[in-house]
Formats: structure tokens, sequence, C-alpha cells
């Protein structure tokens, strides 16, 4: 009895107090989800009461096989890698050298460089999807610019499967890039400007300020935007779904898109779906670690 | 005594007040809709208020509660409720194909018997069991998902007529490539259009609903030749000119527009495509105005070399609303949800869907003289269609009907071989049928 006493300390009361409702949301919103779709993954479940159907059984990892076995799986995986590939090494570098640029005043109209850059951020995905699909569409803008140049040029962007996803890269591109440039901005602007001022009068070069002491100080910034960047990627769904539809032939289809048809168009599959975006998670737990070890091997010190 | 009789008064009143309205106010009944409304459509202010504003003011104790969602927002909507086991009390739905489960898994009544006597108003071909076995949704009309859109004025100027086969239509596009147009246009980035507005069609004219039964109960394949040979034909039509790959690249809007201002004299749809060229109410304006409606027509394919049914185009019967299961039977919000679908297919707004999307109503005692060009030419073009087959989304399942679309874009793009894309239909047909 004593022993009770001794732990319910108002200190630990007060701890509970603060962090019980952020836990309760977080498992209620976040955790419970994610279990309860890997055991849905594991059954036929497909559709009426979840609880107390004696028609669902458990059927093993075979839904997991099946999505293994479907071509269109890897077409979305590999879609998918191409977006983090692009938003990794193509957004952060990007925002970061756009960022630097503004920070370090090195071109004129900063401000108006800045809004331009950030602009397509505020944008609804919907609205930026729509038209983008109709800027390639083979009678759009885009076609009928090229053939100004080149009388006769056949819009066949989308007909090869290897270039389908090209212009989708192209607007995420775009559109994201801003979202890292206003992060490294506001980080850049934390580091001490006498460092910099210091590091100048010592003779260093702008290549040196920007290697020896901006890079070295965001690494955390940048493991952040990394760690963004991915779970962004992985989750990817409102630009496809606007721009294309994960068509032609599900050649533009990612993970998302994949597991949205899977459960919602034509005859669902609710396991097959809660396979798929279990596989998500997982994807997602292991490129966050990677991460992880990579900054802590290469990264600097803040 | 005049204050006596005042008080008396004052009390009937009051005690009036307090049980008069609890007698005779009728307690409103709130049903749930989930409908299927393009907002964009030229008609979509006269749907608001003639159908669904005037239910309320004709029946002041229904309270209806809509949901207006199109094209896949509506239809995954519908899986999603019917999964989490919410089905609103009145819904859209097709006779089979995205509804089939609606149908299959019993989550709606079968109409017949709240029907009754009322029957006799309806063609009797509509009221045929649909995918259930049972009437579960109360048609508003047939509909035909194959339809050619013909710009004759287009054709007229550049000295082109009407093609009566598939080999003067061929003839046809490289005069129209000198031109710099397209043959024929397809909204299909959506892959079920080519499935379900051209296909369905080539099916039903080269292999026929007899061998599509037979696959269906599993005594035929789609490996075999009768199938194989419309996959390949339509696989010829891309090697022919008349198909372009970029139809897979078309938005299903952006292609009313496109055929609209003569980017090519054909364009493959569905008969509904009608109500997107005709005038808007509001504004005044259409995409085909009336003085050039008459510039337009719609008939079916031309004939397919090797068809073993002539002039057929694929069609079922059309939409309409169901009940929600789950409803008592007998009770008031029972006969409330009736009345609310028994007033959408009434005469009044089976009237207005004519008059603003030429849609042929599936009553006897309804008919209109404030109707377009092209809503007449949508009724006269029913008498090109010899025979009606099946669209193939409409009796196969969603998991054999999906290789279908996506093998038929793949086709068309030069992804897969018409045997590649029949054997996959196989493999899925067959999962399926072991299935059951």
């Amino acid at each position: 009895m004593k022993r009770v006493i001794h732990w319910w300390t108002e200190e630990r009361r007060a701890y509970l107090l603060l962090a019980l409702p952020a836990v309760a949301v977080y498992w209620a919103v976040m955790a419970f989800p994610t279990v309860f779709s890997f055991i849905l993954s594991l059954t036929n479940y497909n559709g009426g009461p979840v609880f107390n159907n004696p028609n669902i059984q458990f059927v093993g990892f075979t839904h997991y096989l099946r999505m293994f076995r479907d071509q269109y799986f890897w077409i979305s995986l590999k879609n998918n890698t191409l977006i983090i590939l692009i938003s990794v090494f193509g957004q952060i570098p990007l925002g970061f050298l756009f960022a630097y640029v503004i920070h370090r005043k090195l071109v004129k109209f900063t401000g108006f460089f800045q809004t331009i850059i950030y602009l397509p951020c505020v944008i609804s995905t919907i609205i930026v999807g729509r038209l983008w699909r109709s800027f390639f569409s083979p009678y759009g803008p885009f076609t009928e610019f090229m053939q100004k140049f080149q009388p006769g040029w056949e819009n066949e962007l989308f007909f090869d499967p290897k270039l389908a996803i090209v212009p989708v890269l192209f607007v995420i591109l775009w559109m994201y890039t801003g979202t890292y440039m206003i992060i490294f901005l506001a980080n850049l602007q934390k580091i001490d400007p006498a460092l910099i001022e210091a590091a100048r009068i010592d003779g260093a070069t702008e290549w040196q300020v920007l290697t020896r002491i901006m890079l070295p100080s965001l690494s955390g910034v940048i493991v952040t935007a990394s760690i963004l960047a991915i779970s962004g990627s992985l989750k990817s769904f409102d630009l496809l779904f606007a721009m294309t539809a994960g068509n032609p032939a599900r050649r533009t289809s990612v993970l998302a898109l994949y597991m949205y048809d899977t459960a919602f168009k034509h005859s669902p599959k609710y396991p097959l779906a809660n396979a798929i975006s279990v596989f998500m998670v997982m994807l997602s737990l292991l490129l966050i670690v990677l991460v992880k070890l990579t900054e802590a091997k290469f990264g600097g010190r803040e | 005594m005049l204050k006596k009789c005042t008080f008396f008064v004052l009390a009937l009143l009051l005690v009036a007040g307090v049980f008069v309205p609890a007698s005779f106010a009728e307690e409103p009944i709130k049903i749930t809709v989930l409908n299927y409304f393009d907002l964009t459509s030229p008609g979509a202010e006269r749907e608001i208020n003639e159908v669904w504003y005037e239910f309320s003011v004709r029946n002041p104790h229904i309270i209806v509660e809509r949901e207006d969602l199109f094209l896949d927002a509506f239809h995954q909507k519908t899986e999603a409720y019917a999964a989490a086991d919410m089905l609103p009390d009145v819904i859209y739905m097709w006779p089979g194909g995205r509804s089939t489960s609606l149908h299959t898994l019993g989550l709606v009544k079968d109409l017949r018997p709240l029907l009754g006597e009322d029957a006799k108003y309806y063609q009797e071909a509509v009221l045929a069991p649909q995918a259930g076995g049972f009437l579960a949704e109360l048609p508003q009309t047939m509909t035909s998902s194959h339809a050619l859109y013909v710009n004759v004025a287009l054709l007229d100027s550049l000295g082109l007529s009407m093609p009566e086969t598939y080999e003067e239509l061929v003839a046809m596009v490289p005069v129209l490539k000198e031109n710099g147009l397209d043959t024929i246009l397809m909204g299909a980035q959506d892959d079920w259009v080519i499935q379900s507005c051209l296909f369905s069609m080539i099916v039903g004219r080269l292999v026929g609903d007899e061998k599509l039964n037979e696959i269906l109960a599993g005594e035929a394949k789609f490996t075999d030749p009768e199938f194989l040979s419309a996959l390949e034909f339509y696989a010829q039509m891309y090697e022919d000119g008349v198909l372009h790959r970029r139809i897979m690249q078309t938005d299903y809007a952006e292609v009313n527009g496109l055929f609209a201002t003569g980017r090519a004299p054909f364009m493959v749809d569905g008969d509904w495509k009608v109500s997107n060229f005709l005038t808007d109410q509001t504004t005044g304006e259409a995409l085909i105005p009336v003085d050039r409606q008459h510039e337009f027509k719609m008939t079916i394919f031309p004939a397919i070399p090797g068809e073993i049914n002539k002039a057929s185009s694929s069609g079922v019967v059309g939409v309409g609303f169901g009940m929600n299961a789950k409803i008592p039977a007998g009770s008031a919000k029972e006969a409330a949800a009736w009345e609310l679908i028994k007033w959408l297919q009434g005469p009044e707004v089976q009237k207005m869907r004519l008059e603003t999307a030429g849609t042929i109503p599936s009553r006897v005692d309804v008919t209109s003289d404030n109707i377009e060009p092209l809503v007449v030419e949508r009724i006269r073009y029913y008498e090109d269609i010899a025979i009606t087959t099946e669209v193939l989304d409409n009796i196969f399942q969603g998991e054999v009907y999906t290789p279908i679309n996506i093998g038929l874009q793949e086709i068309g793009l030069g992804f897969a071989t018409p045997m590649e894309v029949a054997e996959r239909i196989q493999e899925a047909f067959d999962d399926w049928f072991a299935r059951q």
C-alpha cells in the first residue's frame, strides 16, 4: 500500500495529466489504425461489420504474396522511388540553393523570388493537378508551344512507360521546392552573421562559407527535411489523382493510388489495400531509419 | 361575466397551444440520400429547383439530407458506406456494374412490392430483375453505353460522307490527317471509358451475349478465338489510325469541347454525353448552340468485318434510386423514402430530365415539346440500334473487368498484345470463379 502511495506522487500525476491526452489521441488516430490495418491485412474481410462477423477468417500473408505478384505494385513502387529521389535529391538541394542565394542576397529582388518560388505551395493541389493536366494535354498549350518549334511534333509524353512519370516529377519539383526553401531560409537566419563575417575576414571564400559553416550547421535541418520529403513522397496521392489518376494503364500510379484503387475502385479488396498500407508504413520507417543512420555517420554538429 | 369569458377563452387557447401542435403536427421524417450529380452540367440548376426543392415543398414532413457526388468520388463513397454498413436511406444506383455489391449483398430492398399497380406506368423492359435478381432500383431510362457522334457539317466540308463500313472509315483517315484532324475522339484517360463506350460494342458485334454467358458460366474462355478477335480488332483500330493513343491522355470532360469545336468528325461515348452539349438554362450558353445542333448526328459504329450481330450497340437498363434494406418494412420512414423514389421517377422529373439531358423516359406517360434538336436526335438514334448487347462492366465483377479496362489501355499503348491481355483477364476470372 505504501509503495502505491509512493508511486502516485504529485509529479507523476502532473506528468500523466500532461502526457495521457496526447498519448490517447496518438493511439486513437495513429497507432491503433496502423495495428488494426495490419490485422485486417491478414484476414479475408471484405465489407460489412468488422466485429462479430462470422465470415471473417485469418488467411495469413496471402494478400502480401498477391501484392508482390502484381505488376502494378512494382510499377507503383518504382514511381514512388522516383518521387522520393526527386524529392530528396531534387527539392532539398534546390530548396537549399534558392534559400542560400536569397539569404546571402546574391540576387536582387529577393522578396520577389521568395514569393514566386513559394507560390505553388499555397495553391490547392487539386487545382495544380488539373492545370498541369490541361497544360500537358495533347491538345494543350505545351503541345502547341512545342509545335511552334517543331511542326508536327507529337505529344507522346505519357505513352512511353519509362517517361510517363517525368511530367509528374517535374510538377512535384516545381510545387514543393518552395517549402524546403522556406525551411532552410528560416534556419539560415538563425546562424550568427558574425560567424560568417569572421570567416570572410579570415579569407574564407563563398564556397568555404557554404561547405564549412552553413551546411554543417544545417545537417539536422537537412535530416528533418529528408524525413518530410520521404514521408510526403510515400503518401503522394492528391496531385497524381488530379493530374493522371495513375493512367495511362496505371503507368503513373504510386503506392497510395494503388492502395486507393484497390480499396475503393471497382470491386473493393480491403485486405489487399491494408497490406499495401502496411507495406508503405514499413517502407517509410525503413527509409527514415536509413536517413537517421546517414546523419549520425556523416552529419555535422549544429 | 366578461372576465370569466375571457379567462375561459384564454385557458382554452393555452390548452390548445400545448396539445394541438403535438397531436396534429406531423413528426418530420429525415431521409438521407446519396445522389450522383454533375453540378457543372447545363441542367444542374433545374434539377436542384424542380426536383429536390419542389419535393421539399410538396412534402414538408420529409426532410431530405442530400449528398451530391460525381464520377469516381461517388462510387468510392458508396463502397465506403457499404463497407461501414452506413448506407444512406435512398441511393443512386446502377442496375449492376459498379453497384453490383449493393445488389448481390442485399443491401437494398426489392422495390417491386412497393411499386405495385404503378408498374403499369413503366416500360416492361426497365422493370426486369437486376444484378441481384430483383428490382433494386427504379430505372429512369434505358442507356446505350456506345454512340458514335458525328459532326456532319465537318464531314461535308471535307467532301466525306457517313461511313457504312469499317473499311470506309479507314479510308477517311488519310484525308482527315491531311487536314490536321483526328478521326475518332474519346476522353479515355479514365480506364473505364474504352471498355464501356467502345469495346463492349465490339464484343457485342464479334462475340455476342451467348458466348459471354458461356464465359460467365465457366464454359468458355476469354482466350477463345471469338473474344481474342474482339481484342485484335480493337488493336487494329490503332494500326489503321482510326484511334490514336492520345485518347488515353484526353480527359473525359476535355473531349466535349474538342468535339464541339471540330477537332475530329467522330466521337465515341455513351448516349448520355448529349447532355453536355445542350443549353445551360442559367447562362443561355451551349457547347453546341441550338442553331448548330442539326449539324450533328448520333448513330452506331459502322459494320465491323466478321460481325455476328449487325447494327448492335451495348446498353443497359438505366440508373435509378434504390432503398436501404435496413429501413423497417411498413414504417413511416419506408413510406417517406418510397415517396421520394416515386417522385424521382415521376412524370414531372422524367420530363425535366428529357428536356435537360435528353434522357429517354422509362415511363410510358412522359413527353415534351420543349426539347432541343440534339435531344430529338438522341431519341431517333435508338432507331439505328437493331440489337442491344451487354456492357462488360455490367455483367462481370470488378476484379474481372478491371484487367479488361487496364488491358485495353495497354493494347492501345503497345504495352501488351491482345493474347497477353486475354490471358490476364482469364486468370482474374478463374480466381473469381474459384471463389464462387
